[in-house]
């Protein structure tokens, strides 16, 4: 595009400074996102001293993205990254007959379940192992037979085995984005937070997007990557690996060609300038005139993004592309990569989304699991592969997660929610490799060791990004410190 | 705000902690208390007596676990006996009263004042620290300039409203009504001078858009433009006020601060709100048209049940209550009503005190309770209504008291795992805000607990019976004509009608005597009464006979099939021996119950047939398809009655805010929902209880105070920029200009629509749902609006939150333009108005699209560049064209037909384009 070059006879001043602040076409957009802030920030900042983030991080960070892997439904802890060993040994047996029946003794089940849904009662006869396990790497992760291959990273990946959540049902997938108890509803989720405190590395992409089939309507729906309060400029943007239809008014409605709209665009930016003349304070306008930019941008640069036609076959079978199973999920992560690469922010990841979940095993765990972990662990593995081999790990958070485990007791052939002790793992960005952080009970029952609430992870995720989650509080909208969480530095480089 | 135990335990101990940390010691001095201190004294406050010491000493013990536990120094010491001291005497006591009453008094007795010591930065409890000689000098212009902020004009949202003079001021020119002198004088305070009147245009397209969410058609322009008249703004303010089209408009502004939602739910499930809630968003429509009184509208909401109890159009209301209905949690739906009632109506955050004693505002934790034992009764059916007897296709969801005796517990830090038995919860409001709450149960009138006793029902019931019996007859006939019907089908036919009738006379018989029942010694009655028994053991006798023989059947089917599953379990092999046995045990359990089942109904068969011969009583069963208690608490109504009283402090001050905000793009107090302690200060107090003072006086009328808010000085002046004024007030806190808005979600797409006459006005009904908000041509506030079913094209513009929506934030993002520029409603809305302008030439068509898109006329400068494009745009597309129309074309008949009959030619295509363009330009979403 050429710079306007239109003379018009107008305030030489104003003009010329307008121009340069809302820049010359479709040029640069560094500005971009600060004028969004911006736009909230003078409906906030009456009479009061308070100012949005100017993203920049608050201390020297350790990551510049993220990507956040969520599984729906409840993955087994106790068979995937923390096995337990005595389920083998006392299978069969009521956990009343153990040494370990404390676990359930006097209430303490569900302590710390708020508002339990009763039919997910404690399960009490002991359900053994439906897979085998093995030690791994030089840090002799173990790990169950249905990941072997992010078994392989067990070196660059740091397990936390001691989260809780507060809820025993479904519902509490939000709360592993919010960090609040699902009846509570919206609040905003770890990605608009960092898209909020941090803003775009890009000009072409939104910086928090979202991929794969997203938690269902019970349990969170859109709210599960929604900014709430923040704004829905924070919320994360959804898109599907379709290169002709990934996102929502992507592609125009009717068959126009890229010239035609091209002239369009930049009419409307003429137009929009001209309008700048009469209004050279006008905030929202220069930020209008960005966000045109911006959006012509992402209609090519979107689809470029999610189109995988240009990596390479070794890279393609990396993420498992090549086989039917793994196809799907493959492609989100490879996609993933491709964001990452690009700046955007954060990247969600949903495995087996809509209704309570696809891992939500209450009948045929073995069936159910064996099918799941064998679309998700090559593509994952891959992931973390791709990323090391290309340097991107080092500045990449990559954290593993679902929203409660399963119980050490059956229910029939399957295990039921498990709220009160499971795990999650992280990688790159600066957390160690090869490390074990806290514990379950021997039975897998309770976190005993160093127990970390979801919020937790937020705090690590957002500390190697460099940013301090009280600096960003909103006025009127106290957050408790279990809201905030705490960062969980033992597994931090 | 939900809590576990263990996590509330950390919260208490976070408060803990930083009171210790930060002030050294604590408190029982609440935060509310500090933040009254602090409010008093405002900058005279020195940031070292900011603290709890001010009042208190340390704790004496090591790890004090309550707030009791640090003990006052004399001054806090005195402050605490003189709100005892006045309290026992029934007098005021709040902490501003108690400082003025000591402020002469020396309580530390190191012979300074308290007030002088506080004002020269010591601590006036704390005997060893007083000013000296140097710093007593200096007192006397501190004492005249604490003196002047004393007496400046206060902030006091929880006390009554009282209504401030109108201000004298220099700019009378300027000041067309009262609300200009209050702005007028903060401009002149501030140095700050107003912009003058906005362009008519710009104005016009401002009050329309505000008054009716629609812009002006250039015809209303030209007419606005060439009417010469001093009142011609006036005029078109009362028109628009008198549109319907206002309901819809503001209607959608109180469906965001009242949380208005349709029902959500998984599938099929309803989860939250219920169906049919239209018929509220209706009511508030209407109410809104025709001006019922604010404090009407209020009441009706809460308590239309109690107080008008057979009003079906004023039980619309009780929506509002109806929309917190939840289907999982009652603990959540409880919440919902607590938190959103106290912040929608009266600005303050109740839920902070359900887990403590509130940190800003003097609202102990149990009167969180107390309110909420207002609600706690309260439960949601959906009545009958005459015009569709099924409530799955219409009715009308409305509240009641259901629980009369439902208990409210105190939970122990807000858990309701652990509540605490000992404390009794009566119904009650927030102590602070004054007024009088009075309970008084409702007796209810018969047709509100027995609605199927309506006068539609009876109609109902009898109209469904005698359909029965024509149906029945109708069979007969059908089967009568037809030659190869068999004798036995019409056995069966005479049966049907039989039954048929005999059902008929029993409804009919009984509802002759229902009607009777008021006089029930009567002769009348009595005859009736045994006509209804008798008619009703009539029909007991076939009923409990077909209910036999269809269990009979049931019976022989489920015997059937455990025959069949026993002979499968001959088997030898394992695997499929243990699936036949469990298919058998299955049939086996299907087969017990159907014969449980029919042994009941044979039972109830033989008492049937013995009734019918005993003797004729007057004892007959009522029709009781619904029965709801016969009384009300009134708990409601009492609190829709403490609301509206024009002493309550707060309900006039919040509902002014709210329309000042919507009008002038922003509030008065920018914490819309919180008035209190933790809120934001206003920027014209003055003002505000001004405007709250005057609503009340108008009898509440919404109408009264848009059209004074709307023809203010204030409102019509000019949006532009001024650098002068800039420097003095960056944010426009004083109003020194009108403020630019975004148009919000609806008016985008009601106005895409309205610009090309495409939009369809007709008024209420059932919402569209969400997935056909770009095809319906209906306005924005029909469209489905409920958790998970939002429509993405107004989401994007910010549309509203259904969770809580007090004020919306219009951000820009790339989203939008999007949508705007590509989505399908934006091409098909470009096609319509570029054919109605397609006889016009190219000029003529630039300035009709901008007339009509963005109100104005294009500036030489846009007409030029406009020109271009189309020229440049239309000459491409012909070459193009061309080049393609030169290539040899395989053509085919079916090519043929499924080619569109008219593609767009070149110049038309452009032109489509260029309106497209149009509703991409910044003043299309732009309220200058």
């Amino acid at each position: 595009m050429k710079p306007d070059s239109n003379p018009h006879k107008c305030p030489g001043i104003s003009r010329r400074s307008f121009l340069a602040d809302t820049g010359m076409g479709f040029t640069g957009l560094a500005l971009g996102a600060m004028f969004f802030k911006e736009g909230i920030l003078k409906a906030d900042s009456i009479g009061q001293t308070w100012r949005a983030p100017d993203g920049k991080a608050h201390f020297q960070p350790k990551a510049k993205s993220v990507i956040w892997i969520f599984m729906c439904g409840g993955v087994s802890h106790v068979e995937s990254f923390d096995i337990k060993p005595e389920l083998n040994k006392y299978a069969g047996k009521s956990i009343e007959e153990t040494p370990y029946k404390d676990a359930i003794a006097g209430g303490k089940a569900d302590k710390n379940v708020v508002d339990a849904n009763a039919t997910h009662s404690t399960r009490k006869i002991i359900m053994p192992l439906q897979t085998g396990y093995k030690t791994y790497g030089q840090s002799g992760l173990v790990v169950g037979d249905w990941f072997q291959k992010i078994g392989e990273c067990a070196d660059d990946i740091a397990v936390v085995r001691s989260l809780w959540t507060l809820h025993n049902d479904h519902g509490t997938q939000l709360t592993f984005q919010t960090g609040r108890h699902p009846r509570e509803g919206a609040f905003p989720t770890i990605g608009s937070w960092v898209a909020y405190g941090l803003g775009t590395l890009n000009e072409n992409l939104p910086e928090y997007v979202v991929l794969g089939q997203p938690v269902g309507d019970c349990c969170g729906g859109s709210w599960s990557f929604g900014a709430s309060y923040l704004g829905p400029q924070y919320a994360g943007v959804h898109l599907k690996v379709n290169a002709k239809n990934p996102m929502p008014f992507i592609a125009p409605a009717e068959k126009i060609s890229q010239e035609e709209q091209m002239e369009n665009f930049s009419l409307i930016g003429r137009l929009n300038r001209l309008a700048g003349i009469d209004y050279p304070d006008d905030k929202n306008l220069q930020a209008r005139i960005k966000s045109y930019e911006l959006a012509f941008q992402m209609q090519m640069s979107v689809p470029e993004t999610v189109n995988l036609e240009k990596e390479s076959a070794e890279t393609k079978s990396l993420y498992g592309l090549d086989k039917d199973e793994t196809k799907s999920f493959g492609e989100q992560c490879l996609v993933a990569r491709r964001l990452v690469e690009r700046g955007v922010r954060f990247v969600q990841i949903f495995h087996g989304g809509g209704g309570g979940g696809a891992w939500d095993s209450h009948s045929e765990i073995k069936t159910n699991h064996t099918k799941l972990a064998a679309q998700v662990d090559q593509p994952i593995a891959g992931l973390l592969k791709d990323l090391k081999q290309r340097g991107l790990l080092e500045e990449t958070l990559v954290v593993f997660g679902t929203e409660f485990g399963r119980t050490p007791g059956a229910e029939g052939t399957g295990r039921d929610h498990h709220p009160q002790g499971f795990c999650a793992w992280l990688a790159g960005g600066g957390v160690k490799g090869g490390v074990v952080h806290g514990a379950t009970d021997e039975l897998g029952y309770h976190a005993v060791e160093n127990r970390h609430f979801i919020t937790d992870l937020h705090a690590t995720v957002l500390q190697q990004l460099g940013l301090d989650s009280h600096k960003l509080e909103v006025p009127g909208r106290k957050r408790l410190d279990l809201d905030h969480g705490q960062p969980i530095s033992e597994i931090l480089s | 705000m939900r809590m576990s135990g263990s996590i509330s335990k950390l919260f208490l101990l976070a408060i803990l902690i930083i009171c210790c940390a930060v002030f050294c010691s604590s408190v029982k001095a609440t935060p509310a208390n500090k933040r009254a201190l602090v409010n008093y004294f405002g900058p005279f406050l020195d940031a070292r007596l900011n603290a709890c010491t001010t009042c208190h000493l340390p704790s004496t013990l090591k790890a004090p676990e309550s707030l009791d536990e640090f003990p006052h120094n004399p001054f806090g010491d005195r402050l605490r006996r003189l709100g005892e001291e006045l309290d026992s005497a029934g007098k005021k006591k709040d902490i501003p009263t108690r400082l003025a009453i000591i402020s002469k008094e020396d309580s530390d007795g190191d012979g300074v004042e308290n007030l002088v010591e506080l004002l020269l930065h010591h601590a006036p409890g704390d005997a060893k620290d007083k000013p000296d000689e140097k710093e007593l000098s200096g007192l006397s212009k501190q004492q005249t300039d604490f003196k002047k902020f004393l007496s400046a004009y206060k902030w006091k949202p929880f006390e009554p409203v009282t209504r401030p003079e109108v201000p004298k001021v220099k700019n009378t020119k300027w000041a067309r009504n009262p609300i200009d002198t209050f702005i007028a004088e903060q401009h002149e305070i501030q140095k700050l001078k107003p912009r003058p009147e906005a362009p008519k245009e710009i104005l016009l397209r401002r009050v329309y858009l505000d008054l009716i969410g629609l812009i002006p058609t250039p015809n209303e322009m030209q007419a606005f433009l060439k009417d010469r008249s001093r009142n011609s703004y006036e005029k078109v303010v009362e028109r628009l006020l008198a549109d319907p089209r206002y309901g819809e408009r503001w209607g959608r502004h109180w469906m965001d601060v009242w949380r208005y939602s349709d029902w959500a739910g998984y599938k099929e499930e309803v989860r939250d709100s219920k169906p049919h809630i239209w018929h509220w968003r209706d009511w508030i429509v209407e109410s809104l048209n025709s001006d019922k009184s604010y404090d009407r509208m209020v009441r009706e909401m809460w308590a239309a049940d109690e107080l008008a109890p057979e009003d079906s159009d004023a039980l619309r209301a009780t929506g509002y209550l109806v929309r917190n209905w939840k289907l999982l949690s009652r603990e959540a739906w409880m919440e919902d009503t607590m938190n959103h009632t106290s912040r929608a109506f009266l600005g303050v955050s109740m839920h902070c005190a359900k887990c403590h004693n509130h940190m800003y505002d003097p609202i102990p934790q149990k009167e969180y309770y107390n309110m909420r034992a207002i609600f706690e009764p309260y439960g949601v059916r959906t009545d009958r209504l005459p015009s569709e007897p099924d409530i799955k296709k219409d009715g009308l969801p409305r509240v009641f008291d259901t629980n009369l005796t439902a208990k409210t517990q105190f939970f122990i830090r807000g858990d309701e795992r652990t509540p605490d038995t000992n404390i009794v919860i009566t119904p009650g409001v927030p102590k602070f805000l004054g007024g009088k709450f009075h309970v008084e149960p409702v007796q209810l009138p018969l047709l509100a607990y027995r609605p199927d006793r309506r006068e539609f029902n009876v109609q109902n019931a009898i109209a469904s019976v005698e359909k029965t019996v024509a149906e029945a007859r109708a069979a007969l006939e059908k089967l009568k004509n037809n030659k190869e019907t068999k004798p036995e089908q019409m056995v069966e036919a005479e049966g049907r009608i039989k039954f048929a009738e005999a059902k008929q006379q029993s409804v009919l018989a009984t509802i002759r005597a229902e009607k009777l029942e008021e006089k029930r010694d009567s002769a009348e009655w009595k005859a009736a009464a045994r006509e209804a028994c008798s008619a009703q053991r009539n029909f007991a006798v076939l009923e409990t006979k077909e209910k036999l023989e269809t269990l009979r059947k049931e019976q022989a089917d489920a015997q059937a099939k455990v025959d069949e599953a026993a002979k499968k379990t001959n088997t030898t092999v394992a695997a499929e021996l243990a699936a036949n046995t469990d298919l058998l045990d299955r049939a086996m359990k299907v087969l017990k119950s159907a014969e449980t089942n029919f042994n009941k109904a044979e039972k109830a068969f033989a008492e049937a047939e013995k009734d019918l011969n005993e003797p004729v009583t007057t004892s007959y069963k009522s029709r009781q398809i619904e029965k709801y208690p016969t009384t009300s608490t009134g708990r409601r109504r009492a609190f829709a009655n403490w609301v509206t009283e024009k002493n309550n402090p707060l309900t006039a001050r919040v509902a002014m805010n709210h329309v000042w905000l919507r009008h002038f793009g922003q509030a008065i107090v920018p914490s819309v929902d919180e008035f209190g302690g933790n809120g934001r200060p206003p920027s014209n107090p003055k003002l505000l209880d001004w405007l709250a003072a005057e609503f009340m006086a108008q009898n509440w009328s919404m109408k009264k105070m848009h059209r004074l808010l709307v023809t203010s000085s204030a409102y019509r002046m000019s949006s532009s920029w001024d650098a002068a004024n800039a420097r003095l007030d960056q944010d426009n806190v004083y109003l020194w200009r009108m403020n630019p808005q975004r148009m919000e979600a609806e008016s985008v797409r009601d106005n895409l629509l309205y610009v090309t006459g495409q939009l369809d006005e007709k008024m209420g009904g059932p919402e569209i749902p969400s997935a056909k908000a770009l095809a319906s041509k209906r306005r924005s506030l029909y469209i489905q609006n409920a958790a998970e079913k939002e429509s993405e094209f107004m989401q994007i513009f910010n549309g509203p939150s259904v969770t809580e929506c007090y004020e919306r934030k219009p951000s820009v993002m790339p989203q939008q333009a999007l949508a705007l520029a590509n989505s399908e409603l934006s091409f098909a809305q470009a096609k319509v108005l570029a054919a109605d302008f397609e006889k016009e030439k190219s000029d003529s068509f630039i300035q009709k699209s901008f007339e009509r898109i963005l109100n104005r006329k294009p500036k030489a400068s846009e007409l030029k560049l406009c020109q271009e494009f189309l020229q440049k745009q239309t000459e491409r597309m012909e070459q193009e064209k061309k080049s393609v129309d030169e290539k040899p074309v395989v053509a085919n008949a079916k090519s043929n037909a499924a080619k569109p009959p008219s593609a767009p030619s070149p110049q038309e295509r452009a032109r489509q384009n260029l309106i497209l363009i149009l509703f991409n330009h910044t003043d299309f979403v732009t309220i200058r």
